[in-house]
């Protein structure tokens, strides 16, 4: 494979490699489990065989599942298919590599040319999509720095990859973030990521203009957050190195994420040379035309089929549509409590508020745990104005840093909106006669004034009056 | 005694097993302080066996005691592939063909002597600290290779036996030839590799080796099939080879190669073969000369790119830190360790196997060596393929030799090594079954003759072979 020449403008150039874990039940070559059962411990060197150790004279088999999954992933970033499944040999010495070989795909990859939408509808290209077994695990007993052995967990020896590699199109960070984030939610929408098991880690190559684009690798990488850290270091680390008067090396560097710092591993004089050869082992697998079909009429539905079926059935603006289903748990939610909520209202809480009290906490809606339940009940009595938008804003923040029975908590603390006009217009008069001063300033046409006898009235309610209400009581008195 | 006789003395009881596989041992022990064919005498797995088939006397090969190339896993027996780095290694699991020769009643009685991981054509390239197989007929003479063991004890042993040997380029016809045995290398795929440890894995066939046609007919038949854990064996039936014994051959035809009876072939071997050929013609076979020019021109070359390329990725995983020999840490990084490891452990052709592999691979090579190799591969097996719409099957000898001395074999230059292959490359590398027939004595030495036929064709080899028995 050559390179290609590219001729870039923007001020930073960023290219992702992203390795990818499948979520199948068994091992990409032999049929060891993937995961530890439920409730168990995940014992190292328990979920091994001949195979995924490597011992002389075992052989892989392909798990056809993990080529379904594979072939899905290839179809949603619509890339062109390649007519058959070949794996070659990487080899490499290495203490993780349980037969110093990795198998994977080299000349022929699975998928090629897709491409994936940021959110501002960029399109990313991507090279490439291809299938591959992971290495073992290195497990230093005492940290990286302070062991003086290593241990190696072969668990997870042999777990189906899949290698998405992007064009060199991103030019920031955020766009870096962006591009995860999305391609995230499209595995998920397509059920073939579980992000509580599954590890997602990305390799970045980063040049700045200043050095002539001159590339450096950034290796492992995990999760979409770190993605947006580790560029923005290494920006800066180019700029500050180039500005000290020294010169960028081509070189592999290791994203540390405890201390948020890039280090050099090795200098990239020389391209490594892992002597492809086709692995002799396996027979290509022919993808058919039925196989690919059959995979596309079970697809799951994408987000941007998501968007269009929201804004139909549901009749939400686009922006609406667009924000929730970028989060395949938000759709699942919004789809959950639209049965007893309106759309439109459900849509607007959700999208502003519960993004905006999961924006606060620094987190994303799969890492906090709400029933469904709850955000039925809480919007279902914001519709009823059973309680004020004010009392619903406070509930939501609530709920978002830990699930509870929103119908008991507001009957226990008494959160329910003060409807009864009586009980109001006493709270409205005490609230006049408390406050002469700003009566009389209101009057003299300062409307500022009015804002504060309001806010008076809505303490002595404990928020729980609809300050419109309030106002228009208001009005007539004074 | 035959095969079929014992094994019905076994199940009448007439034959005490554990009794006689105790003198098989034996037997065993001694030919192998003389001979060397043995890297494992199994004799606590084959006592015990033996003990299981007489309180059950059941199966295909009840009690017959069987040999395996060490190249093959047995389970908990130390399986080397002839090679010191492999020191120790007991396999935690049985071959697929061990499998099914085990549930037939075989009693499984060692691991036979090899070229260090199949490396070598006259069992002279033997792994650190092993000991070469000499020829049964003359100790100053090799049994061929790489499965020489496998040649030796079959052609050495005064009991009922099979072999199970290996071939990757040659590797069973050839010791069968020096040895005065039958050996098959039958289609590639035929038999599955699960469990066989690898030289070249698009190359590698388990086979029979024995005395008699029957024999083989008969053990092909058990170790042929479909095994889901090994993706290259052949999901297609398989044929009953002993129904091939007494057919008739009249009206077959065989092409003679051409080559195979030239000038660079000893003038012995080329009048056994000829002589093998009127044979055939007196029981109504027609033959005639045929030319495999592609597969003479370039079938070493592209077998041992091939091969080597295949080989110096497979023998990676032996670097001292999983199974197999190890050494000191000492203080060394990953790459120093494995360096001492396999710098100690691996003999000199496998390193030479690695390195000249490892750069028919490597990026600037890669085009003009390994992928040039794999696509004159098709070109051979189309030559082939060719041939087989109008013959049955292709004849000449093994080898171009009768068994030589080890001392001529010290003076071989490393190409005349390689060249000796040049019969026996081509339908290794074509994947097509090819069988050794003895043809008798010459110079007090065996020889024989090679029958190599169409994909799954097994069943023509056995036939004509079976037809030019003594009457």
């Amino acid at each position: 494979m050559t390179e290609k020449i590219y001729h870039f403008k923007t001020d930073v150039v960023i290219g992702l490699e992203i390795h990818i874990e499948l979520a199948t039940d068994s091992k990409l070559f032999c049929s060891c489990s993937t995961h530890a059962k439920p409730g168990e411990e995940d014992e190292p060197n328990t979920r091994t065989c001949p195979v995924c150790l490597g011992h002389p004279g075992s052989k892989p088999v392909l798990n056809k599942k993990a080529v379904d999954y594979a072939l899905r992933l290839c179809l949603a970033l619509g890339c062109r298919i390649a007519p058959e499944l070949i794996f070659s040999r990487k080899s490499y010495f290495y203490p993780d590599m349980s037969k110093n070989y990795q198998i994977t795909q080299y000349e022929i990859p699975l998928g090629e040319k897709g491409n994936i939408k940021l959110s501002d509808n960029t399109k990313i290209g991507l090279t490439r999509v291809h299938m591959e077994e992971d290495p073992a695990a290195l497990v230093h007993p005492a940290g990286m720095a302070n062991s003086s052995s290593v241990l190696v967990d072969y668990n997870r020896s042999g777990d189906p990859l899949c290698e998405v590699v992007t064009e060199p199109e991103l030019t920031s960070p955020e766009q870096a973030r962006d591009f995860m984030k999305q391609l995230i939610n499209i595995l998920r929408y397509l059920g073939i990521f579980d992000i509580n098991r599954c590890i997602i880690k990305a390799d970045a190559n980063v040049s700045i203009r200043e050095s002539n684009y001159q590339r450096v690798e950034m290796k492992n990488i995990t999760g979409f957050k770190d993605i947006e850290r580790a560029l923005k270091y290494e920006i800066q680390r180019q700029k500050k190195t180039l500005k000290d008067g020294n010169v960028i090396r081509k070189e592999t560097r290791a994203w540390n994420s405890q201390y948020g710092v890039t280090r050099s591993l090795r200098s990239k004089e020389t391209e490594a040379d892992y002597g492809y050869i086709i692995d002799p082992d396996l027979v290509p697998t022919e993808i058919t035309k039925e196989w690919v079909d059959e995979i596309k009429e079970n697809m799951p539905e994408l987000p941007d089929e998501k968007v269009k079926k929201f804004m139909h059935d549901f009749k939400l603006s686009i922006d609406d549509a667009k924000v929730i289903s970028a989060d395949k748990d938000m759709a699942e939610l919004f789809e959950k409590v639209v049965k007893d909520v309106d759309a439109v209202l459900a849509a607007k809480w959700i999208r502003r508020e519960l993004v905006r009290c999961l924006n606060y906490v620094k987190k994303e809606l799969c890492d906090v745990d709400i029933a469904t339940k709850e955000m039925n009940s809480l919007l279902k009595l914001i519709e009823s104005k059973k309680i004020t938008e004010t009392t619903g804003q406070k509930l939501m923040e609530k709920l978002v840093e830990g699930s509870f029975d929103v119908e008991k908590y507001v009957k226990k603390e008494g959160l329910e909106a003060v409807s009864d006009s009586g009980e109001l217009e006493k709270l409205c008069d005490e609230a006049i006669v408390e406050n002469e001063k700003a009566v009389a300033e209101y009057k003299e046409g300062n409307e500022k004034s009015f804002n504060f006898i309001v806010g008076a009235v809505m303490r002595k309610s404990k928020g729980k009056a609809d300050p419109k209400v309030v106002r228009e009581i208001l009005i007539g008195k004074v | 005694m035959k095969t079929e006789e014992f094994i019905g003395k076994v199940k009448s009881g007439e034959v005490d097993i554990v009794e006689y596989i105790h003198k098989v041992i034996e037997e065993c022990k001694k030919i192998n302080d003389e001979y060397h064919y043995f890297n494992k005498i199994s004799e606590e797995l084959a006592l015990k066996q033996a003990e299981n088939i007489k309180k059950n006397p059941k199966g295909k090969l009840a009690g017959l005691p069987v040999s395996i190339k060490d190249c093959i896993c047995v389970k908990g027996v130390e399986t080397r592939a002839g090679s010191a780095i492999l020191n120790g290694y007991k396999p935690e699991f049985n071959a697929t063909a061990i499998e099914k020769i085990i549930k037939e009643g075989a009693i499984i009685i060692g691991k036979t002597s090899q070229d260090e991981f199949g490396f070598g054509s006259f069992s002279t390239n033997m792994g650190k600290g092993f000991q070469k197989p000499l020829n049964p007929f003359d100790k100053e003479r090799c049994c061929g290779g790489s499965s020489g063991g496998c040649g030796g004890i079959v052609q050495k042993a005064s009991f009922p036996h099979i072999s199970l040997g290996e071939s990757t380029g040659g590797s069973i016809v050839n010791p069968a030839s020096f040895c005065g045995v039958y050996g098959l290398c039958p289609t590639y795929g035929r038999v599955s590799r699960y469990g066989l440890i690898d030289y070249g894995n698009s190359l590698d066939k388990i086979g029979p080796m024995a005395k008699d046609i029957k024999d083989i007919a008969l053990m092909q038949k058990i170790i042929s099939g479909f095994d889901k854990n090994e993706s290259t064996s052949l999901n297609s039936p398989v044929d009953d080879y002993s129904a091939y014994i007494r057919k008739d051959v009249k009206g077959m035809k065989v092409g003679i190669i051409d080559f195979g009876i030239g000038e660079s072939i000893d003038e012995p071997v080329r009048n056994k073969t000829l002589e093998t050929i009127d044979k055939l013609n007196a029981k109504g076979v027609k033959a005639e000369k045929v030319s495999l020019p592609f597969s003479k021109k370039y079938g070493i070359p592209v077998y041992f790119l091939i091969a080597a390329s295949e080989a110096s990725t497979n023998l990676a995983k032996y670097c001292g830190m999983r199974y197999g020999a190890s050494s000191e840490l000492n203080g060394s990084s990953f790459n120093e360790y494995f360096t001492k490891v396999r710098s100690e452990y691996l003999g000199d052709e496998a390193k030479r196997r690695i390195i000249l592999g490892t750069f028919a691979r490597m990026a600037g090579q890669r085009d003009a060596y390994y992928i040039k190799a794999a696509q004159i591969r098709t070109k051979v097996i189309e030559e082939y393929k060719r041939l087989f719409k109008t013959y049955d099957a292709l004849i000449s000898p093994a080898i171009n030799i009768l068994p030589p001395k080890f001392d001529e074999i010290d003076k071989l230059s490393l190409l005349q090594a390689y060249t000796i292959d040049a019969l026996t490359v081509s339908p290794n590398l074509a994947g097509l079954p090819h069988l050794s027939i003895p043809t008798g004595m010459v110079n007090k030495l065996p020889s024989g003759v090679m029958l190599t036929g169409d994909h799954l064709q097994e069943g023509k080899l056995i036939q004509l072979a079976a037809a030019l028995r003594k009457e």
